[in-house]
């Protein structure tokens, strides 16, 4: 796509404001009147008098500080820092977790995974490349400048920027950008019909940001965002806090918090002790096994939902053991996906039923408990009809007696308990006679080894997030293909004519039900192939003092409403 | 003594050299792509080109030590690739934090670890010589993690006498500071104990107590100034740590300073950012040394600086 033709963007002089010069009073007193009887310049010493001004500072002092002590902070500890506060530039959870309260996207989704409007009240597809939404009328951002379809444009238009394109870009998809229509009606324009089209305005990247401040400030945009949101920016001292405040002027009403006050706490054992000790009220990715002692304590909540990110025990096709479908089914039997959620995740997940998380659109159960229940022996048998035998070890070996090993490349240190989710496998397939052998790096080289041109590993584990909580983010990217590494992510080189087809048409489609069927097939298929065995489903939850209400906890990790919430005492 | 301090200042450039040149070059040596680290998993592959080449990873390796020299010289440590804050600044945010928490951490060590060990080796083989000998070597043992999380659940979790973590008033300062000077006190102590008792054991020692002296002017004036300075240089070498960051008990204790700057610079491959605390560390331990080596004159007037 060429962005390079882009329309002037803003004029800057459209944000000044012209102040009329307020007219003299008529009112006024002359200055000076000759003859006039001069006041003394102090009035008589009355003892009392003082008193009483003493007693009526004291009663505005005990005033002040009565509304000093009904500032309601809500303190809030997470285990790391942002990057960034510029959501073009960090797309991470705990960056999220904050610009999303000051900036805001044109629609959103809500806890029940409906999408709700925020800075559009009205959308709709007024062709298959075209939504049309219509704006807010008579908001402003937290400096001033007002919002209209402008600054929307200059937000998607920041994002494409050649020099330094926004990092949710690679998200969007087929997206053309943002076309005004009038002051408030804009398009969101593809270049091609694009179902998940909906979902992509949702994602919280793409909160309008004030064109005037972001102008201003450049790369210190980051360090403290201005948007519309139902908070502001106020402070960010690194690895420290950040602090934001209530917006009064905001259009959805005025939060019911004063301040916000983001504490990076990396300690586990630490953030859970501030919760108790009462310094913090909320506790962001809490310690699982601390979970079930706060739920009994009534002091404390715990508040939660399944999330969209599945980890999954992924085939590399082109290596000739797992090519063959009877191997990989041998290793679903071979694993106890319950035993896992239960024993080693502790309340941190739940048990995957797709490809994809229960909360995101398209999701269809793949019935693997049915299909594939945990037994051992059926796995050997599996192995058996695929060729291999029992060796004198125990482990499986084939006609030339090598013994059955695969290479795991797992996750670590990436997602809840990788790595001991990792040690757990190894023990259940030497179990079924296939030997395991992984390699262990640090993320970046994990990461590296995946994204490479070939995968030199059997088996590689992964968290994957669908971020748009449309199936078509994970779906198309993973599965059509095409779509291979370096330049997408079907690492497991799955290759099904039929999919690829479901896949595209689902794409391309807007008609909901449509789509949703398609990408039932998809999951029904792939249950089948079984290029990837879900083993656990992202959990997402919150740590809160009793005294917090209104928090409900987000299936996006990303998202965190906290416009709603109170604190009573 | 002043063309000394010079001397070693002159002394001090080639090894800063040396150090930008190891740091440049390590991360040839690290593995991972930081272009494609910094923009995240869902990068295309011509925005990781791009990223490569605006932070000069394209380049041959003399080409960016060169450079980085150039830049250094002129105050300029660069732009951190995470938050695009010139890294001066960060560090001027983070040093200070860590400074207040190690000097604190080394005041503790001197006026608890040098009475403790005096206090051993003036009685040896007393109850009080063996109790301290005991506490010491378990708080030498006790990892700071621990200790540090033992101290937040008993004085901030039940007796709420201080916060659990954070920065910003003085009592934020107590728990970490402790914390972190436990160990340190514990090598003192038994440092102090050991030197002490073997300058007792010195001749000058039986001819001062012949001539009269009170036990007292004994202790602070002759073995005491002649135990110190292998005392100091330990304490020299303490001090140089824990400015350099305290990674665990900052980490602990939520406290944010160069440990905790260290480790974030090293995870999100923040190049700019990592060479500037490596070279400001280096800067420190040089600068710390240079004190600790000024020092022995005050307590030894034999020292001669030429």
């Amino acid at each position: 796509m060429d962005v390079a033709e882009k329309e002037v963007l803003l004029d800057p002089n459209r944000t000044d404001r012209v102040v009329p010069a307020r007219p003299a009073s008529p009112h006024r007193p002359p200055a000076d009147v000759p003859g006039a009887p001069t006041p003394p310049p102090f009035p008589e010493e009355n003892p009392l008098r003082n008193l009483r001004t003493v007693f009526a500072a004291l009663v505005v002092l005990a005033l002040l500080a009565g509304v000093g002590l009904a500032q309601k902070t809500l303190t809030i500890a997470r285990p790391t820092d942002p990057v960034s506060l510029d959501p073009h530039f960090e797309t991470t959870a705990p960056g999220s977790w904050v610009f999303s309260q000051i900036l805001e996207p044109l629609i959103t989704v809500n806890q029940q995974m409906e999408i709700e409007g925020r800075l559009a009240t009205d959308w709709e597809f007024i062709d298959d490349t075209r939504l049309r939404f219509t704006l807010r009328q008579g908001v402003t951002f937290h400096d001033g400048t007002p919002f209209n379809a402008e600054a929307v444009k200059y937000t998607w238009d920041r994002a494409w920027d050649e020099d330094r394109p926004g990092r949710w870009k690679s998200l969007a998809g087929p997206v053309e950008g943002i076309e005004i229509v009038d002051e408030f009606t804009v398009d969101l324009v593809a270049r091609q019909p694009y179902g998940p089209l909906l979902l992509t305005a949702t994602m919280p990247y793409t909160g309008v940001v004030s064109p005037t401040a972001a102008e201003e400030m450049g790369d210190e945009f980051g360090r403290g965002p201005v948007g519309t949101g139902p908070f502001s920016f106020v402070e960010w001292r690194s690895n420290d806090r950040i602090t934001l405040e209530a917006n009064d002027d905001y259009w959805g009403g005025r939060p019911n918090l004063d301040r916000v006050v983001f504490r990076t706490i990396p300690e586990e054992g630490a953030r859970m002790l501030s919760l108790r000790a009462g310094e913090v009220d909320m506790v962001l990715m809490p310690t699982p096994s601390d979970l079930p002692g706060l739920e009994a304590d009534p002091n404390f909540t715990v508040e939660g939902a399944p999330g969209v990110g599945v980890f999954y025990l992924a085939f590399n096709l082109e290596r000739e053991a797992v090519s063959d479908v009877r191997v990989r089914q041998a290793v679903a039997h071979a694993i106890d996906r319950e035993l896992i959620v239960e024993a080693i995740l502790e309340g941190g997940g739940v048990l995957a039923t797709s490809v994809i998380g229960e909360p995101v659109f398209g999701y269809k159960d793949m019935r693997l408990l049915e299909r594939y229940p945990y037994d051992p022996e059926r796995a050997r048998e599996l192995l058996e009809e695929a060729g291999y035998s029992r060796g004198s070890d125990g482990f499986m070996v084939d006609e030339n007696g090598e013994r059955l090993t695969l290479e795991l490349l797992p996750s670590n240190g990436r997602s809840l308990k990788d790595r001991e989710i990792a040690e757990t496998l190894q023990e259940f397939l030497r179990q079924a006679g296939i030997d395991v052998e992984m390699d262990i790096f640090e993320w970046a080289t994990t990461f590296e080894l995946m994204r490479g041109a070939t995968l030199e590993y059997d088996l590689n584990s992964f968290t994957w997030f669908t971020t748009t909580a449309d199936a078509d983010y994970t779906m198309y990217s993973n599965y059509v293909s095409t779509e291979t590494p370096p330049e997408s992510w079907n690492r497991w080189r799955y290759a099904n004519d039929d999919v690829d087809e479901w896949l595209k048409a689902a794409r391309a489609s807007l008609d909901l039900d449509e789509r949703e069927e398609l990408y039932g097939m998809v999951q029904d298929q792939l249950a089948v192939d079984l290029p990837a065995i879900p083993l656990y489903g992202s959990y997402e939850v919150a740590a809160l003092d009793a005294s917090v209400e209104g928090f409900v906890a987000h299936p996006i990790q990303y998202l965190l409403n906290l416009h709603p919430v109170d604190i009573v005492d | 003594m002043f063309s000394y301090l010079i001397r070693r200042i002159f002394i001090a450039v080639p090894l800063l050299l040396g150090v930008v040149f190891i740091v440049t070059a390590s991360f040839d040596l690290i593995p991972g792509d930081p272009a494609a680290l910094i923009l995240g998993e869902f990068a295309s592959e011509s925005a990781v080109a791009e990223l490569r080449e605006e932070l000069g990873l394209d380049r041959p390796l003399l080409v960016r030590y060169v450079d980085t020299v150039v830049n250094v010289v002129q105050g300029d440590l660069g732009r951190s690739l995470s938050d695009r804050r010139p890294v001066a600044t960060i560090l001027g945010e983070t040093f200070p934090l860590t400074a207040q928490l190690a000097g604190t951490a080394i005041a503790l060590v001197l006026i608890i670890g040098i009475p403790l060990g005096l206090a051993a080796a003036t009685r040896p083989g007393s109850t009080v010589d063996n109790v301290i000998r005991v506490v010491s070597l378990a708080g030498l043992s006790m990892p700071v993690f621990w200790t540090g999380l033992v101290f937040m659940v008993i004085f901030s979790v039940n007796l709420g006498w201080t916060p659990v973590s954070g920065v910003g008033t003085w009592q934020h300062l107590i728990l970490p500071s402790v914390t972190l000077a436990l160990p340190s006190i514990a090598v003192i102590a038994r440092m102090t104990r050991s030197t002490v008792l073997e300058v007792l054991r010195e001749d000058f020692i039986r001819t001062a107590r012949a001539k009269g002296i009170s036990e007292r002017s004994l202790l602070w004036k002759h073995m005491l100034r002649n135990a110190m300075i292998p005392i100091i240089t330990v304490l020299g070498l303490q001090l140089g740590q824990m400015l350099g960051g305290a990674v665990l008990t900052e980490t602990v204790f939520a406290w944010p300073g160069v440990g905790r700057l260290t480790v974030f610079a090293i995870f999100n491959r923040d190049y700019p950012l990592m060479q500037g605390v490596v070279m400001v560390l280096a800067m420190v331990y040089v600068g710390v040394n240079l004190l600790v080596d000024l020092s022995y004159g005050l307590f030894d007037p034999r020292v001669r600086y030429a």
